[in-house]
């Protein structure tokens, strides 16, 4: 398998950052009440995440070893101020649903993290190929988590102002699924189904 | 390996002139698109909520001050005079925030001259998606304020319904609505500026 291409898809399954590497929690748990906020900022997470990983990449040999982690934040915190910026001028709409979830990519340990972990031992376009994985893998998990606490938590899922899918009339939601113990309960769901995932392609391969 | 005292310095100071140059780029070329929005955000609420109004016309500084004075909590952004086609008066917008669960509920409150809310529209908020952010969603909630007599009280507002699990989010709507009372009683309607 082409190098690239198993560190693509090693984000998304066997190092996924959130079910595997169990990091960028907190944003996650605050965020994933909704759909369609969650779509968006995965997008968010993505953009950001390939272009400081591109970006220290480049420069991983004039970034001296002692000051990296303030240089990397601040890569960080203004691919972040550029997308918050954007978001809002050009899409209004999209930026009221998210709100303050956007300028909080800043402090998501993913991002920090594969800056640290990854981007600035490797080359650019392995980087790029860690940041679509881990964004995507981050995104993936992130929707579903949201999609069922927002299907079963309010009772329907709304997507760009439509009702996508609704539960039956006399289903009371539990608040419960749209505060934290309740996204903390069905992420440890997701963890589990993800692992017995994981170990199952890992017994295919093995035979 | 370890790196000289002047190349660290020399490399923070490169990362953060770079990082600051592209931010400052592009703050200039979105600020004017993101004030433009914002304004028209709040013309947007402010017909919303009165719907009858040709023009609004800011009140002037004195005013305004007076009216911060008499509320508690509550942060009055503007306030506007509502006329109608003829430039008669015909009743106020107030541009106010109070604060919910997660920081001020930014909202707009038309009353008429007698004092009526005549609508009322939340401009942004941070609540809790899904429990908070329901002061919004569902619409009973904010309809219940427009069955307010003209001259409500205090009182008169808080035997309103509050959505459960939004308490807090739900008293920061209310806030909003007695600081527009409070304003009207106490500040417009004395001015003597409704004819």
């Amino acid at each position: 398998m082409k190098a690239w291409l198993k560190v693509f898809k090693d984000g998304l399954s066997i190092e996924n950052p959130l079910t595997v590497l169990m990091i960028g929690l907190c944003a996650t748990l605050a965020v994933s009440t909704q759909v369609q906020g969650s779509v968006f900022m995965g997008i968010a997470v993505i953009f950001v995440l390939v272009m400081s990983n591109a970006l220290i990449a480049m420069f991983r040999k004039l970034i001296p070893n002692e000051v990296r982690i303030p240089i990397f934040i601040v890569i960080i915190a203004s691919f972040v101020t550029v997308v918050d910026l954007f978001m809002k001028a050009f899409f209004p709409p999209i930026y009221a649903v998210l709100g303050i979830w956007i300028p909080l990519i800043v402090v998501n340990c993913i991002i920090l993290g594969r800056a640290e972990g990854f981007a600035y031992h490797n080359t650019v376009w392995l980087s790029v190929a860690d940041g679509l994985g881990m964004g995507l893998g981050y995104t993936t998990v992130l929707v579903g988590l949201a999609f069922i606490r927002e299907l079963f938590g309010s009772g329907k899922v709304d997507l760009f102002g439509a009702t996508i899918l609704r539960m039956p009339g006399a289903y009371e939601p539990p608040t419960i699924l749209m505060l934290f113990p309740g996204a903390f309960i069905i992420f440890g769901f997701i963890i589990a189904f993800t692992r017995w995932l994981n170990q199952r392609s890992a017994t295919r391969k093995g035979a | 390996m370890k790196s000289s005292p002047l190349r660290l310095i020399v490399s923070v100071l490169v990362t953060c002139v770079i990082a600051a140059a592209s931010l400052a780029a592009t703050y200039s070329v979105t600020a004017p698109l993101i004030a433009a929005q914002d304004k028209a955000a709040e013309v947007d609420a402010l017909k919303t909520v009165l719907p009858e109004a040709v023009s609004f016309e800011p009140v002037d500084a004195a005013t305004l001050k007076d009216a911060e004075a008499v509320v508690s909590d509550e942060k009055v952004d503007a306030v506007y005079r509502a006329l109608d086609g003829s430039s008669v008066p015909i009743g106020w917008g107030i541009k106010v925030a109070s604060r919910g669960y997660g920081g001020y509920i930014n909202m707009v409150l038309g009353l008429d001259s007698d004092g009526k809310v005549t609508g009322l529209t939340i401009l942004s908020m941070n609540e809790t998606p899904g429990l908070g952010s329901r002061v919004k969603s569902e619409p009973w909630f904010l309809g219940q304020f427009l069955k307010l007599k003209p001259g409500y009280t205090e009182k008169d507002v808080k035997s309103l319904d509050t959505i459960s699990g939004a308490t807090k989010s739900s008293r920061g709507v209310r806030n909003s609505v007695i600081a527009a009372g409070l304003i009207y009683e106490k500040v417009l309607k004395q001015a003597g500026e409704i004819r």
